[in-house]
């Protein structure tokens, strides 16, 4: 019997992986929300994305995508930075025609490289002029703010601080968690620099090593950690918290805490979309781009999602905290792509990552 | 004894998986002269040195751990009276199988303070956890990860050997300890060098369970530069490799020192009464499953449960369904398993060529093979893109195919079956084989029927390694599996990445129960029909 076992269990699970997905235009909850009406056609049409942001966050879209133009989208799910890497790898042969990134660095790296192709200008002018690339390379459709997550056991909600400068006083002595090395920082750290000059941000991030701040690789660790009182604060973006508390509810000690509203600590970071230079499928991945802004999506991103929404004057969600004009409308993230290196290499030389 | 020459359709078999296991450090070296990196210049810079010997320092350490907790599990669960050693058997290869990213997560969630640990022992009255992170972190989780990459071999080595040495020792008054100095640990030698090899490059290799215990090694210091500065994160992704290649050769000289013990099928393997010993006997094994597999999984469950809960309660929906949990569990187990006997294919033969010809190329392609494994997963996904848009028509054949994932999984892995299938092939007694000769059997009948039963049991805990390995694998599955081919591992990331702790929680759960599965089928039921 056990002779068998193995070359059946090749032969089911080959079967079943064969009958992954249908070629039906039908959908079904979230997406059907999305698109309310009767799919259309199937067409041979098709769009290939690489997309950074996760399955889970943007299925429903595409689906519903599909169904309102009956375009067909094909997608290889990633990390952002790594489909950055595999885009570079193929150069002008890359299938892919559109990128999808969880943050704006990935997109300066290809940007730098002369990989994207420009984007219509009515697309661009679906949002405001400090989320779109002034170049026309790439358009933001979704944002995160940064914030402080602290722990509400360990940390007074009346001492918390306005700004991440008060952030190196000797009283948050090794109780501050700093992603260092992660993408969303090294970007949030970028445009500070471009904001406030390279000699303030590298003072700031110094005295943050010295005043004993602690590194974590990531902004989901650093909120599971302050969950569980490892760490009484951390810089990290919204969304995390949200998620935290969507699965443990009160079990989850960690709040978000809004910096000053013209604070850096309090600057919104985008999420990007972009059509590649080498894009066959150029004309459906604009209609894919028109798709991503408009309301029944932009509300989808804030309501089911949890971030802020960037287009067709769709409010944000009622639980996330109110985002004034001045966080986002004075940053060029367009500075995000060339000044990278510097700001990995001020960021190693700081020695957070040993902390 | 003479040497016989190696046949030369074997020569070019080898030959031809050198080239096929050497893509990744030819892209390598590639890039770094067209990113016009500097190695050499970055290899004596503090910000080199210092992750560097960080990462040397926590692999020398894991290594020793691994190997000795490694060894004295196998002896345990293959040599004595142990209870339950059929289920320690079936479990305690699964920690092989967690992605790092999750599976120290995981870790993390239930042993650090504020934990899962935590809340239960506090609600006994024991209050302080100590927080696992740094040098001591890093090392705990990966040596509790790590072990099986010498407990399999080593295990599948003990039931193998004659027990009439060790009886003898013992009549002449040897007492347990010492047979196990004199007598076991020389014949299992080869074994548990190959599998610390393994453990020492796969830590120096990883970066999910270095990062999340916040340990800078080198691994991070390439990861964070890929994007940032390309020539950077080249040169020292070659630094690695060329210091693994180091590494192989060393061993390959110390190896080769090492007595050889051939296989006597004849006689039975001896078990010794553990008597007053048991108690610490179960205390380490049962230890180390609860360290190493209870621990993450309490965490995955909890998780699990808290969505399924809410979903009941009827909060937000889980975003993943029946049918997408059993599609990435069909592809997970199709391609691993196939990976697992393409990678025994192709591994056999340079085996043979190695150990028993003693062939040069052999002997290269080993090293080729194994140093490979401290390539990151991402770098050989990449120089796979690069070497298939570069080969025309072939490469066009191969875009985007089922073949070209597994040749990926291949040349990532194969280096777990190669250690071990060389220990296999050295193991055949060559009496048998010249025996077999004189009867006039010809080379593949001989093979057939005179290697291959010799070698099975090492053949086994190979492919084990290969399979449970390539069915937690990120990268490639990422980059280089066909567009549309979710694996269990790639949901699981995509789901905990953006912190759908629940998704991720079951899916990972499912991984588990999958590995245990396959661990029963191939490791155990097969290796017990010997």
């Amino acid at each position: 019997m056990t002779k068998y076992l193995l070359p059946l269990l090749v032969a089911v699970s080959v079967l079943v992986s064969g009958c992954g997905s249908g070629d039906r235009l039908q959908i079904d909850g979230l997406a059907a929300e999305i698109n309310s009406d009767e799919c259309v056609d199937g067409t041979d049409a098709e769009v290939t994305i690489y997309s950074g942001r996760k399955e889970n966050l943007i299925e429903p879209v595409l689906s519903a995508f599909r169904c309102a133009t009956g375009i067909n989208v094909e997608v290889r799910w990633g990390s952002s930075s790594q489909l950055a890497l595999l885009i570079d790898e193929e150069g002008d042969r890359s299938p892919a025609d559109v990128f999808l990134s969880q943050s704006p660095g990935p997109v300066g790296f290809l940007e730098s490289k002369g990989l994207l192709g420009t984007i219509s200008g009515d697309i661009l002018g679906l949002v405001s002029e400090q989320n779109r690339s002034a170049k026309g390379n790439w358009v933001g459709f979704s944002g995160r703010k940064r914030v402080l997550v602290y722990n509400v056991d360990l940390v007074a909600e009346d001492e918390l601080p306005a700004s991440i400068f008060e952030l190196t006083d000797e009283k948050w002595n090794g109780k501050i968690a700093i992603p260092g090395t992660n993408g969303s920082f090294m970007d949030w750290f970028t445009v500070f620099r471009d904001q406030y000059g390279t000699d303030v941000a590298t003072k700031w991030l110094n005295d943050m090593v010295a005043n004993g701040a602690r590194y974590y690789p990531n902004n989901r660790s650093i909120v599971e950690a302050a969950g569980r009182g490892e760490i009484e604060m951390g810089l990290v973006n919204h969304y995390y918290n949200y998620q935290e508390v969507i699965a443990a509810g009160d079990d989850h000690r960690a709040k978000n805490h809004d910096l000053d509203d013209d604070d850096i600590g309090s600057l919104l970071i985008i999420t990007a979309a972009t059509v590649l230079d080498s894009a066959e499928n150029s004309d459906e991945a604009n209609e894919l781009l028109t798709y991503l802004l408009s309301v029944p999506v932009q509300s989808y991103f804030t309501n089911q999602t949890l971030e802020y929404p960037l287009a067709a004057g769709v409010e944000p969600n009622a639980a996330l905290p109110r985002l004034t004009a001045l966080q986002i409308g004075s940053v060029d993230f367009d500075a995000l792509g060339g000044g990278f290196d510097e700001t990995a290499r001020i960021i190693e030389t700081s020695g957070i990552q040993n902390q | 004894m003479s040497q016989p020459r190696a046949p030369r359709e074997l020569r070019a078999f080898g030959l031809a998986c050198a080239i096929g296991f050497a893509f990744p450090g030819l892209y390598l070296i590639w890039r770094n002269f067209t990113s016009k990196a500097d190695p050499l210049g970055l290899l004596f810079t503090n910000q080199t040195l210092q992750p560097f010997w960080r990462t040397v320092r926590l692999a020398i350490l894991v290594s020793i751990s691994a190997a000795c907790l490694g060894t004295a599990l196998a002896w345990l669960t293959t040599r004595t009276d142990l209870p339950f050693r059929r289920l320690w058997r079936v479990v305690l290869p699964i920690p092989l199988v967690f992605p790092t990213f999750i599976g120290a997560a995981a870790f993390i969630r239930t042993l650090n303070p504020g934990g899962l640990a935590n809340d239960f022992f506090g609600s006994i009255g024991i209050n302080q956890t100590p927080e696992l992170h740094g040098l001591f972190g890093a090392w705990l989780v990966l040596t509790l990860f790590c072990y099986p990459y010498v407990y399999l071999p080593v295990a599948a080595r003990l039931r193998q050997l004659p027990g009439s040495l060790e009886q003898s020792a013992l009549l002449l008054g040897d007492n347990v300890s010492q047979v196990f100095r004199h007598v076991v640990l020389r014949q299992i030698s080869g074994s548990l060098t190959a599998g610390t090899l393994l453990v020492f490059l796969y830590t120096i290799s990883d970066f999910g369970a270095v990062q999340l215990m916040r340990y800078d090694t080198l691994t991070r210091a390439i990861e964070s530069n890929y994007l940032a500065r390309p020539p950077m994160a080249f040169a020292l992704s070659l630094i690695l490799l060329l210091f693994a290649g180091v590494v192989v050769t060393a061993e390959r000289s110390v190896n080769r020192r090492l007595p050889e013990v051939v296989t006597h099928r004849a006689h039975s393997a001896a078990t010794y009464e553990l008597g007053g010993w048991k108690t610490p006997a179960m205390l380490l094994v049962g230890g180390t499953f609860a360290f190493s597999t209870f621990a993450p999984i309490a965490a995955l469950l909890d998780w699990a449960a808290d969505g399924l809960l809410r979903t009941h309660r009827g909060g937000r929906p889980l975003t993943i369904d029946t049918g997408k949990v059993v599609e990435a569990t069909a592809n997970t187990l199709s391609s691993s398993v196939i990976t697992g006997v393409v990678a025994l294919v192709a591994i056999i033969p340079i085996a043979v060529l190695a150990g028993r010809y003693r062939d040069r190329i052999g002997r290269f392609t080993h090293s080729v093979v194994i140093a490979t494994f401290a390539v990151p997963g991402i770098l050989i996904a990449l120089s796979l893109r690069f070497w298939t848009l570069r080969s025309g028509f072939l490469g066009d054949l191969l875009y985007d195919s089922m073949a070209i994932l597994i040749f990926a999984y291949v040349v990532r892995f194969g280096s777990l079956a190669m250690g071990i299938a060389l220990v296999a092939v050295k193991a055949v007694p060559s009496r048998l084989h010249d025996a077999a000769a004189t009867l006039g059997a010809d080379k593949w009948h001989r093979f057939r029927s005179v290697d291959l039963p010799a070698m099975r049991p090492g053949l086994l805990a190979a492919g084990g390694l290969v399979v449970l390995s390539t069915m937690k694998e990120l990268p490639i599955s990422l980059i280089v599996a066909p567009i549309g081919f979710p694996t269990l591992t790639t949901r699981i990331f995509g789901s905990f990445e953006e912190a759908f702790v629940a998704e991720a929680g079951i899916m990972a759960l499912v991984l588990v129960s999958a590995s245990a599965l396959l661990s029963w089928i191939l490791v155990l039921r097969r290796a017990d029909h010997l």
